[in-house]
């Protein structure tokens, strides 16, 4: 017999001592932990954990484009390719790519794409590879910051990371970081990416609704976030070569 | 010995020990006072020209008035005048298709390929009249090879006449990470020097990445091989020349090898 359980959403999204579900405050980001360099094959490659998620992304390039009529003879293109593993999600995710990860796929590029020098590589393409391994809301934003990371580390020449985040609204108060639930059972959700080097925003997605001076300070909260998001890029990034440095100064002593 | 040094002078830059050890990522501020400042190697301007930022993870570096981001990684570019070591992987009477580590494959034309020193009069031919004999190769054959044209949007033309170009018989050919490459060499070709005076091995070091290495015996060989892998994880280390030579010191106890 198939074990069937339907989506049960509690009543309510905040605790009785006023706290999120997962104890977090309302513009409190989950754990962030974010290593780069974890895959040896690949010419970049990154690895977030954010809340339950799990994401590896690996970068290639550049690199001659298959099929080659993708290929654009006066600049490179970047191509991202998001997968979800069929054991990410609580029912076994089919395997081929949905309607929903070529979406994502799309949305990612065109949002790491301004910080890129696409121009001086025509006829190549960069390949980012994300491969979510655990799902628990906000992937698409994860995937946006850990591929970012993932092709900083591969030394491709970038105006700036790339940082992004959810805010969004449960039982009528604004909150920053949504998780499965709150995503799902929500009023609103907000994802956005930040591109540093113009302070612009690259992705701003919208469902649900929120008047429009909640959006402002939805945004407000989220740019804080973002603050925060990118802080912690940058340490993953430079922690790769001051741990070596640590270890090379500790062998001297 | 094969030598490079040629190619150490012209990476001489990079090995500068005034270099702040700093790391940079993408997108950092170097610094906001553009009028002393001018953007070097790896940086740029921002849209309102009021700051310098890095465009790579990086170490920041000082020289004169410009502010430089020598990459800790990234991929090579090929550029005229570079030796390279190239894979051949397609030939037709033509040309040759070469993989030399690059986003594009390089080509080698007959006419770039004459085997030096064998220039044979014609049988019959008018006196002083000569042939000229390209030497042939097989697909899999590797070869030491200069770029003699390389641009954005070209495939990149290599030639095999010049100094220590040519084909390689023997050897082992390693790749390590492009911009690491002045760091094997080291400030003058004073790494270099140390690799070869220690372990008795015949290095050929190139600016696409790999290194070919021939030595007396195996066991030098793969001492060399730990040696790069050790540099390359260690290049943005200060005192590197100096950890080295006693790192090969003590592996040569270790491994029983004079």
């Amino acid at each position: 017999m198939p074990l069937i359980i339907n989506d049960v959403y509690p009543e309510k999204l905040f605790r009785e001592d006023g706290k999120r579900l997962d104890g977090r405050e309302n513009n409190e980001l989950r754990p962030i932990k974010m290593e780069v360099g974890v895959l040896s094959n690949a010419d970049g490659s990154a690895y977030l954990e954010w809340g339950n998620n799990k994401i590896y992304a690996a970068v290639y390039g550049p690199r001659e484009v298959h099929p080659h009529h993708l290929a654009k003879p006066d600049r490179g293109i970047l191509r991202v390719f998001y997968r979800m593993a069929t054991f990410s999600v609580f029912e076994r995710k089919r395997p081929a790519p949905g309607r929903r990860e070529k979406e994502i796929s799309m949305i990612i590029t065109d949002c790491i794409e301004p910080v890129l020098f696409l121009e001086l590589y025509p006829g190549t393409a960069f390949e980012v590879f994300i491969e979510v391994m655990d799902a628990d809301g906000g992937t698409r934003c994860a995937s946006t910051t850990v591929a970012a990371l993932a092709l900083a580390d591969a030394g491709v020449p970038m105006r700036s990371l790339v940082s992004s985040v959810a805010v969004g609204k449960i039982d009528g108060q604004l909150i920053t970081d949504l998780s499965g639930i709150e995503d799902k059972a929500g009023e609103a959700d907000l994802p956005c990416a930040i591109t540093w080097f113009n302070d612009e925003l690259s992705l701003l997605q919208f469902d649900g609704d929120m008047s429009l001076d909640e959006l402002n300070e939805s945004l407000s909260n989220a740019r804080k976030a973002l603050e925060k998001i990118h802080q912690i890029q940058s340490d993953a990034l430079k922690r790769k070569y001051t741990s070596i440095l640590e270890e090379v100064k500790e062998g001297d002593d | 010995m094969e030598n490079d040094d040629l190619e150490s002078e012209e990476l001489d830059e990079f090995e500068s020990e005034e270099t702040d050890r700093e790391i940079v990522v993408p997108g950092e501020v170097l610094t906001e006072d553009v009028e002393h400042f001018n953007p070097g190697r790896g940086t740029i301007l921002n849209k309102e020209r009021t700051k310098i930022i890095a465009l790579n993870i990086g170490l920041k570096q000082i020289k004169k008035n410009y502010i430089n981001v020598i990459p800790l990684r990234g991929f090579y570019t090929p550029r005229p005048g570079d030796k390279v070591i190239a894979l051949v992987i397609d030939k037709n009477p033509v040309k040759y298709k070469l993989d030399i580590n690059a986003k594009d494959t390089a080509i080698l034309k007959p006419k770039n390929a004459v085997r030096r020193g064998k220039i044979k009069a014609l049988r019959g031919g008018a006196p002083g009249s000569r042939r000229m004999e390209a030497e042939e190769f097989d697909i899999g054959d590797i070869l030491v090879a200069k770029i003699i044209s390389a641009d954005r949007l070209n495939m990149p033309e290599l030639t095999l006449v010049g100094k220590y170009l040519g084909k390689k018989e023997d050897g082992i050919v390693i790749s390590i990470d492009p911009p690491k490459i002045p760091r094997i060499i080291g400030r003058n070709g004073s790494m270099i020097k140390l690799l070869k005076n220690l372990t008795k091995c015949n290095i050929f070091v190139t600016q696409n990445g790999r290194i070919w290495i021939k030595g007396e015996n195996i066991e030098y060989e793969r001492l060399l091989i730990d040696a790069i892998n050790k540099i390359e994880t260690e290049a943005h280390t200060v005192g590197l020349t100096d950890r080295m030579s006693q790192y090969i010191e003590n592996e040569k106890q270790k491994r029983g090898i004079k």
